[in-house]
């Protein structure tokens, strides 16, 4: 029961409809402090719902949300709560110094302003207007007002979609310093790189479930190692039968394997395709552990 | 087990929320200043400048009617359509995820549509006075607190479809109510001087009952009794408040 003390914040056996769809399908997600937990899963999967009832815009139809013990649609419960939305847009004629200040004014115990700017990376652009800002620069923002209260639950919604490199990198960093000084953070990403570096632990959600909970590495792991690319005669459906062969299918002309013994498979595919080219190999990638977590269903779904 | 205890709310959310609304809305001069400026050009044309029998005293006479007028505008169009946008930019969505009472958001645009009305209700009172308007210092701030208030209603109404309505029909919407509720409230022309149904479809606005006790305040003639005008529009602010509240917690985003 660690789980249960830890958690800052859970869905508790929540079911969801929305437009007639089930949208969330007897959930069960707890989110704990200092750890960054991503929130990961093909469109439609049920990430925002998920992030909607946390949040407290959302009540689910069946089980629980919880917030620090309440429930998040009070705002007394989100006094502990910094969230950074896709979708939320800024007051134009308001100065972003302006904006901090007001919103970081909602908190009990909020971070000094100049602080937070600088954290965000705004501290030259606080008298601009917010309508006068770029995309990214817009994204910042919405980072800063996530962090201004030192809540002790950070949820950041996609966080560096339209940021450059640079800003990405800057933000991944204050992420993590902020979950190791203790703060718990909920991420959901579509840039699996950005999951696979920054998070200690992936939820994988499909079809309304939580179909994988385990760390970055674990995960890869799982998927069986390596992935293999050649130039090849052979089809995807002979391949399979390979040894330590778990997944065979093409990837434009390549012939792609994934394997969980990559030389017992090369020696094998060497051995019936004497003509084979351009062979590759590398680590599976936290995209290639998702996909194969995901393929049953999809073969489901089209059966 | 401190994580699971909620610290209290910071004292002044309300009083800070509401200066940042009126300073966003004094930035806003294309909403000022059409907002402020019609009622008192309307009063001035229907008032001031066409010839009328009962001048003088007609310029203090309809003081009562179109100061309701002048809190109509801004109160039907900075929620109704002022909502309807800033939900469907998704700043409602970033208030309503932080910690922020939902009180203090309609506090902050009432006090905003306030500042607005005011502007409004200094001009036409102006107008009056130049015009010959003489009245108590007492019946000055009676009418004003009475006009100002006369916000509420209107606002509630305008909130409830700032929430369920897209930017595009929650202006069109309130123009429409804008509209009705001078014309059938007798904002413009007293309602005694209006025909039959309208009076009767008037009984249904808001904006015919504050006018009613706009003119009791002025020591006017009143259709009917104040106490049944006060009550009348007690219940139809409350209907407004939970058809607003209603439309806040359903609202998804």
């Amino acid at each position: 029961m660690m789980d249960d003390l830890a958690a800052v914040a859970r869905l508790s056996m929540v079911t969801k409809r929305l437009g007639g769809r089930v949208v969330l399908d007897g959930l069960d997600l707890a989110i704990r402090a200092g750890e960054v937990t991503a929130l990961l899963g093909p469109n439609g999967a049920g990430k925002t719902t998920s992030v909607a009832l946390l949040t407290g815009r959302l009540a689910p139809d069946a089980g629980t949300a919880c917030l620090f013990g309440l429930d998040p649609r009070r705002p007394a419960a989100r006094r502990r709560l910094g969230v950074m939305l896709q979708s939320a847009g800024l007051p134009d004629v308001l100065t972003l110094r302006e904006l901090v200040t007001v919103h970081a004014g909602y908190y009990p115990d909020p971070r000094p302003i100049e602080e937070t700017l600088a954290l965000a990376g705004l501290t030259d652009l606080a008298d601009r207007r917010c309508g006068q800002l770029s995309g990214g620069q817009a994204r910042r923002v919405q980072y800063a007002l996530a962090i201004c209260g030192r809540a002790d639950l950070l949820v950041l919604d996609e966080p560096t979609a339209a940021m450059d490199c640079g800003a990405a990198r800057a933000l991944w960093a204050t992420v993590r310093a902020l979950a190791d000084d203790g703060a718990a953070v909920l991420l959901t990403s579509h840039d699996l790189a950005e999951a696979d570096s920054l998070a200690d632990r992936v939820l994988v959600m499909d079809a309304g479930r939580i179909v994988a909970d385990d760390t970055p590495a674990a995960l890869r792991a799982r998927a069986g190692g390596s992935v293999i690319r050649c130039r090849s005669t052979l089809p995807p459906k002979a391949a399979a039968l390979l040894p330590a062969v778990r997944e065979a299918g093409m990837e434009g002309a390549d012939l792609r394997l994934v394997s969980a013994d990559a030389a017992a498979t090369v020696r094998a595919l060497l051995d019936a395709d004497g003509r084979l080219e351009a062979l590759r190999i590398v680590d599976a990638t936290l995209e290639d552990a998702i996909a194969a977590l995901l393929a049953p269903t999809e073969e489901r779904i089209a059966a | 087990m401190t994580a699971l205890t909620a610290p209290a709310a910071p004292a002044g959310i309300w009083r800070r929320e509401a200066l940042t609304e009126v300073k966003r809305s004094l930035r806003l001069p294309q909403f000022l200043l059409p907002t402020a400026l019609t009622p008192a050009a309307f009063y001035a044309l229907f008032t001031l400048a066409l010839p009328h029998p009962q001048a003088p005293g007609y310029a203090a006479a309809t003081l009562a009617g179109y100061g309701v007028f002048a809190a109509t505008g801004p109160a039907l169009f900075g929620f109704g359509a002022g909502v309807a946008v800033e939900r469907e930019q998704g700043l409602i969505e970033l208030k309503r995820v932080s910690p922020m009472p939902a009180g203090a958001y309609v506090m902050a645009k009432l006090a905003a549509a306030m500042t607005t009305t005011a502007f409004a209700l200094a001009l036409i009172y102006a107008l009056a006075i130049v015009a010959g308007a003489r009245l108590s210092a007492g019946t000055w701030a009676m009418m004003a607190m009475l006009h100002l208030a006369s916000c509420i209603p209107f606002a509630l109404l305008g909130f409830g479809m700032g929430m369920r309505m897209t930017a595009k029909g929650a202006v069109a919407v309130a123009n429409a109510l804008f509209l009705g509720f001078s014309v059938l409230g007798g904002l413009w022309i007293p309602s005694a001087m209006l025909p039959g149904w309208m009076q009767t479809l008037g009984a249904f606005t808001p904006s015919f009952h504050l006018a009613q006790i706009a003119r009791a305040v002025l020591a006017l003639p009143v259709t009917g009794a104040v106490g049944v005008h006060a009550v009348t529009v007690v219940a139809m602010t409350a209907a407004a408040g939970g058809w607003a509240w209603a439309g806040w917690r359903r609202s998804p985003a």
